[in-house]
């Protein structure tokens, strides 16, 4: 069996080990392009400010509406599942849709491909007219080739159609 | 002398009766085609003068109405020109240019004060003069202009306020003027800010001698919030604030909530225009309001498991897409701004008149303006909804439409009710089908006896691909999964009724598009969701004054 998988025994050597390691790539500020991504809805700009060591991400949104900037950050680890109290999503603002103040999502990460995908799967809280509900999201980071545009797709339990983001990494 | 020739020379014949197909006009008077270049260094100077004359021509009588141009924010100018022809009687004949318009109309005024363009609020204290004064409002080039037409200067802002401050500036015109003016309503002349300016609504505040300003409502502008403070003060107690906030130094919901602080009812926008002209109609001989119910006012239904969507389009009724085809297609709720009974009756008739059975109007917003409930003063909040109360009669309305965004910028914060809120106007509208709250989504909730109040679950961006509202609205009745799920939707002024259809279409499941006096109805029957209040931990992005 080894003699006949050699490649796929290395491979599964070495899983943990890259389940631990994202690409360097990720690291840094990423602008959205809001030309070719999902139109955002009441957000008119976003930054995703992306920080990996270790098992642990850091994932920022700064949230631009005119006047008004917001920003949240989801500390993920791709070693264990997180409880996160202020879960942000990059949530449609004209849903009466409201995060959970004081109830944790329940958030798994995972990096994938080599490194050049990060899988976060949440499990968030909400508020809606007729009382809790929880909304499953499926998130994947993409590094795309060349490091200087990231993909997020991202799927919700409730959503019919997938979130596009594409961002350009900012220039240091 | 002059003037009691004009007023004598305006045939102000009752129409009596039709004679054949060329009835004898009820009215002659003036109008004058605007285009859209409101430039402070293109066509502004120019409109402005005519605003104000306008406001001197209307003082005793409505003699000059403006048509503007396609595109400016009021739509109705031109079909409602034509509504006070057929309707009224009105024979307009159009004046061609500024110098034809002061050849006709410069011995209305007195003089000419000038403004400087290099010093914005040069222009409100020059209308404020203009309004005390009966002069018109020119700029340097405009001068010889004014005295080609016999009129002298009365005065000259040029060099008096340079390198003072907004504050400074309109401190001084208090001093000098606020004594001699109305002090049941006051101008705000504020909206676009910079380039372009459209004071629309000067005619009104010069024929009724108002003060003009554009002060912020803004605590990082400390000086002027104080001065504007001092002017909501000196109000008289049930006094309106015409006009808008001054866009760039202040929001929306800062000057709103200082406005109804004060118990100020404020009637937008900066823009609106004619108000000198088309107050002075009452509403057409015999013409009573009724509204388009769907259901009685007394009826009980009962809800089906399924998904109800109303729909609602509640910014000024003359803002939105009521000129614009697919209107009627479908149910839709407008809130129609109830002052203009006192203000603009013969709109409203238009309004009224034009109305499909799928048309249903409300009453609001919050009160008999626009004004932020949760901060009303107690010993007003009963006055002004007892003035709402009749408003609504007037216009057979039985839905309140109530928002307040003291605690919202724009979709920040949250834009709910207090229970206090809601406990007063329970008890100050027992006779409505139910009450209606938000401008984008909010979560205050209620039933009361078969009252329902239910806030917007969802605000549709006129610029958001359908294809995302589509997607939106599929969230939302995945995410109320109970049956049935009663969702209230507000239609931002410049959606399309087409395309809401398209939306409404690729929507899965049982979903049914009613009126929104039977989804209140349906709504008391069931209820499906969760009673709220604003809660003291609820997100507030402006924290007050």
């Amino acid at each position: 069996m080894i003699r006949t998988y050699p490649k796929l025994f290395l491979a599964l050597l070495l899983l943990p080990f890259a389940a631990r390691a994202g690409d360097p790539g990720f690291n840094g500020r990423w602008h959205l392009d809001t030309g070719h991504s999902t139109a955002l809805d009441g957000w008119s700009a976003m930054d995703l400010v992306i920080t990996a060591g270790g098992t642990g991400v850091s994932l920022r949104h700064d949230m631009t509406w005119r006047s008004t900037h917001v920003s949240a950050v989801d500390a993920i680890d791709t070693a264990q599942p997180v409880e996160i109290g202020d879960f942000f999503r990059i949530d449609q603002r004209h849903m009466a849709v409201y995060a959970l103040p004081k109830a944790a999502a329940h958030v798994r990460a995972a990096w994938l491909d080599g490194g050049r995908t990060l899988r976060v799967e949440a499990e968030v809280p909400l508020e809606v007219s007729q009382g809790v509900r929880t909304m499953r999201i499926y998130d994947e980071y993409r590094l795309l080739e060349g490091d200087t545009v990231l993909e997020l797709i991202e799927l919700h339990s409730t959503r019919e159609r997938p979130l596009v983001y594409y961002f350009n990494k900012a220039t240091p | 002398m002059k003037r009691i020739f004009l007023v004598l020379s305006l045939i102000l014949s009752t129409a009596a009766g039709l004679r054949g197909a060329d009835p004898a006009p009820a009215l002659n008077a003036y109008a004058m085609r605007f285009d859209g270049d409101w430039r402070v260094a293109g066509g502004l100077p120019v409109k402005a003068m005519l605003v104000g004359l306008q406001g001197l021509v209307n003082r005793t009588a409505p003699r000059l109405y403006i048509i503007q141009a396609p595109g400016f924010p009021w739509e109705i100018t031109d079909p409602l020109a034509d509504f006070y022809r057929r309707k009224y009687g009105v024979a307009f004949t159009e004046v061609g240019s500024a110098d034809a318009a002061l050849a006709r109309f410069a011995h209305f005024a007195r003089g000419y004060v000038v403004w400087d363009p290099g010093v914005p609020p040069t222009l409100d204290v020059a209308y404020t003069i203009a309004g005390l004064e009966d002069a018109i409002v020119v700029d340097a080039a405009l001068i010889p202009l004014a005295e080609r037409h016999g009129l002298a200067k009365i005065d000259d802002l040029r060099g008096r306020y340079d390198g003072w401050s907004n504050a400074q500036i309109y401190a001084d015109a208090r001093a000098r003027y606020w004594a001699r003016c109305n002090h049941d309503k006051i101008i705000l002349l504020g909206g676009q800010f910079g380039p372009v300016r459209i004071p629309a609504i000067a005619d009104w505040g010069v024929r009724g001698r108002m003060f003009f300003e554009d002060l912020a409502a803004n605590p990082a502008h400390p000086d002027e919030l104080a001065l504007e403070k001092q002017f909501m003060a000196g109000l008289n107690p049930d006094g309106t604030i015409f006009g808008w906030h001054p866009y760039g130094k202040d929001t929306e919901e800062q000057h709103t909530t200082l406005s109804s602080t004060y118990g100020l009812k404020m009637e937008g926008l900066q823009s609106l225009p004619n108000l000198s002209f088309n107050s002075q109609f009452t509403f057409t001989p015999g013409f009573k309001f009724t509204n388009n119910p769907s259901v009685p006012p007394d009826a009980r239904l009962v809800a089906e498991k399924k998904v109800y969507l109303a729909f609602v389009q509640s910014d000024g009724i003359g803002l939105g897409v009521w000129t614009k085809p697919g209107r009627g297609r479908m149910p839709l709720a407008w809130n129609t701004p109830m002052g203009w009974v006192k203000y603009s009756p013969a709109a409203l008739e238009y309004f009224h008149a034009s109305a499909t059975p799928n048309d249903y109007f409300i009453g609001g917003l919050s009160g008999p303006a626009y004004m932020y409930p949760n901060h009303i003063p107690a010993a007003r909040f009963g006055p002004l909804m007892d003035q709402a109360k009749a408003l609504m009669a007037t216009l057979d309305e039985r839905v309140l439409e109530i928002m307040d965004n003291s605690a919202a910028d724009g979709n920040v914060g949250n834009a709910d009710l207090t229970k206090e809120t809601v406990d007063r106007y329970y008890a100050a509208f027992p006779d409505v089908i139910g009450f209606i709250n938000g401008y984008g989504p909010a979560r205050t909730r209620d039933l009361r006896d078969t009252r329902p109040l239910i806030s917007y679950d969802y605000y549709i961006d006129p610029l958001r691909p359908r294809e995302e509202v589509a997607a939106d609205l599929g969230e939302l009745i995945a995410l109320n999964s109970q049956r049935p799920y009663f969702c209230l939707v507000h239609v931002r002024e410049t959606n399309d009724v087409n395309s809401l259809i398209g939306v409404i279409h690729s929507l899965h499941g049982p979903v049914e598009v009613v009126p929104l006096d039977r989804f209140l109805k349906l709504a008391a029957s069931d209820q499906t969701y969760v009673t709220r209040y604003q809660h003291p931990d609820d997100p507030k992005h402006f924290a007050g004054f």
